[in-house]
C-alpha cells in the first residue's frame, strides 16, 4: 500500500518537474523569440558615422532603382500564365498566356534522350522578331507524335501554327501565337510562350529587339 | 519648488525620450543600410530572390530590385534565434507529397500517370479551366510544406483556406511546437545547432502554392 502510494506520488513528481521544465523552455523561448524580428542586423551607430550611413543608403537606393531595365520590358508569371508589358512601374498591358507544361517526353526504343517542357525562368532579351514565322519542328515533336524524325529539313518546317509573329529569346524559345486560344491561362506548351493574336500584335509592334524579358 | 522639481522630470524624461527616439532612428538607419547592401548584392545579378520581410509581413519574389510577386503573410509565430544578417539561400523544399512531373513515353501506355478529367458539371459543357491538364499546374503545388534554410531556420508555410487539419496532425504539430522545440532548444547539443522555426500563414491557398512554385531551391534571399 505505502509503495503504491509512493509510486503515485514520484509519478506525480516526475510529471510536474516535467511540466516545470518544459515551462522553463518554453518562456526561455519566447524570451529569445521576442527579439527575433530585429535580431541579428543593425548595429550601434555612432553620432559620426550617421551623416556618413545616411548617404550610404541613399547612394545604395540610387543604384538599386538603376539597376532596373530601362523602357519597355516584358514579365511573365509561369504560374499564373500572365504577361505584363511594364514600362518602369507602369503597366502598358497584361495578356494571358500559356507557358510549358512541365511535362517530360522520354523517347522510346531504349534511347536516353529526355526532354522536359518547361518555360525557362530568368532574365531574357528579345533577340528576334519575325513576322510569319513557320515552326521547324524538332526532334520531340515527332516523337511525342508517335512518328518517325525526317531527316529532310524540308520536312520539318509547319507553318500556320505559331500565329502572325513571334518574338525570339534564345536558345529556340518564343513568344508567339496560338490555334488553341481556348488554352490560354493553362500550362499546356512545350517551353515557349503562347499569346492571343490581339495581344501579340500589340507586343509585336510596341517592344523593341533588345527589351527585356523577366519569366518567373 | 515641486513645480521646479516636476518640470525637470518632465524636461529629463523628454530628453530621455528624445535620446531612446534617436538611438532607435540609428539602429533603423544602421539595419536599413545592412539591407540595402545584401539586397544589392544580390539585386546585381541576374537572378531572382526572395525578401522575407518580418516586420513588413509579406514575401517578395524580386529581381534588379523589382518586386515580382508579392505575398501579404496573414500570421506568422517564430522560435529561436537564427543569423539573419547577410544573405541566406533556400536548400531545400519538402512536403508530404511533393507534385510530381508527368512523364509520357509514346508508345507505353502505361508509364505516364496522367491524372483523369474531371467530369463535366452536370446541366452545362465544362470550360477549359476545369479540365486537368496532362501539366504540373499551379493547382497541382502543395499548400502545406517546409523550407529549408542555409542559417539553419526551418520555414513552415501553410494556408489558411488550405482545408482543415485532422486531429493527429494538429496534435503533431502541437506536440512539436509546445513541446519538442522548447526541449531541443534548452538542451539542445551545440550554441550554432540551435532550432529556429518560422511558421507562416497565408490567407490564401494559392499564394501557398504560389510560394511553393516561385521559391526553387537554391535560391537566394534576405530576411528583414
Amino acid at each position: 500500500m505505502i509503495i503504491k502510494r509512493l509510486l503515485i506520488v514520484a509519478a506525480a513528481l516526475a510529471y510536474l518537474g516535467f511540466l516545470a521544465v518544459l515551462g522553463a523552455s518554453y518562456f526561455i523561448g519566447l524570451k529569445q523569440a521576442s527579439t527575433w524580428p530585429a535580431h541579428g542586423q543593425g548595429q550601434a551607430l555612432a553620432d559620426k558615422d550617421v551623416p556618413k550611413v545616411e548617404k550610404n543608403v541613399l547612394q545604395l537606393e540610387k543604384r538599386m532603382t538603376g539597376l532596373q531595365p530601362k523602357g519597355l520590358y516584358i514579365v511573365i508569371d509561369t504560374a499564373e500564365n500572365r504577361l505584363t508589358l511594364k514600362n518602369g512601374d507602369q503597366v502598358v498591358r497584361t495578356a494571358v498566356v500559356s507557358c510549358g507544361s512541365g511535362v517530360v517526353l522520354e523517347e522510346p526504343g531504349g534511347k536516353k534522350r529526355s526532354w522536359v517542357f518547361d518555360t525557362p525562368r530568368g532574365e531574357f532579351t528579345v533577340k528576334s522578331k519575325i513576322t510569319n514565322p513557320y515552326w521547324v519542328k524538332p526532334d520531340w515533336a515527332f516523337i511525342e507524335e508517335g512518328e518517325k524524325i525526317p531527316k529532310a529539313m524540308e520536312d520539318r518546317i509547319e507553318g500556320g501554327t505559331l500565329g502572325d509573329y513571334a518574338l525570339g529569346f534564345g536558345q529556340g524559345y518564343f513568344i508567339h501565337g496560338t490555334l488553341y486560344t481556348r488554352l490560354l491561362g493553362r500550362n499546356v506548351t512545350h517551353g515557349c510562350v503562347r499569346v492571343g493574336d490581339e495581344d501579340l500584335k500589340y507586343l509585336f509592334k510596341a517592344v523593341p529587339i533588345g527589351a527585356k524579358i523577366y519569366i518567373y | 519648488m515641486k513645480k521646479t522639481a516636476a518640470f525637470a522630470a518632465l524636461v529629463a524624461a523628454g530628453l530621455a525620450g528624445l535620446g531612446w527616439a534617436a538611438g532607435a532612428d540609428k539602429a533603423t538607419l544602421a539595419k536599413r543600410q545592412d539591407a540595402l547592401n545584401a539586397e544589392y548584392n544580390l539585386a546585381k545579378e541576374a537572378k531572382f530572390y526572395f525578401v522575407l520581410d518580418i516586420a513588413g509581413r509579406t514575401v517578395e519574389l524580386k529581381v534588379r530590385s523589382m518586386v515580382l510577386k508579392s505575398w501579404p503573410i496573414q500570421a506568422m509565430k517564430f522560435w529561436g534565434q537564427p543569423d539573419l544578417a547577410g544573405t541566406v539561400e533556400l536548400v531545400k523544399k519538402t512536403t508530404l507529397k511533393a507534385p510530381e512531373r508527368i512523364v509520357i513515353k509514346p508508345g507505353d501506355t502505361e508509364v505516364a500517370p496522367a491524372p483523369a478529367a474531371k467530369a463535366a458539371p452536370a446541366g452545362g459543357a465544362a470550360t477549359t479551366a476545369d479540365y486537368n491538364l496532362e501539366a504540373l499546374e499551379l493547382r497541382d503545388m502543395p499548400k502545406r510544406f517546409s523550407l529549408e534554410l542555409d542559417n539553419g531556420l526551418h520555414i513552415t508555410v501553410n494556408a489558411k483556406t488550405g482545408g482543415r487539419l485532422g486531429l493527429g496532425s494538429k496534435m503533431k504539430a502541437a506536440w512539436r511546437w509546445y513541446v519538442s522545440l522548447p526541449l531541443r532548444n534548452l538542451f539542445g547539443p551545440r550554441q550554432d545547432k540551435k532550432p529556429s522555426e518560422l511558421e507562416l500563414v497565408f490567407g490564401d491557398e494559392k499564394d501557398a502554392q504560389s510560394v511553393y512554385w516561385h521559391l526553387f531551391d537554391g535560391i537566394k534571399g534576405i530576411v528583414l
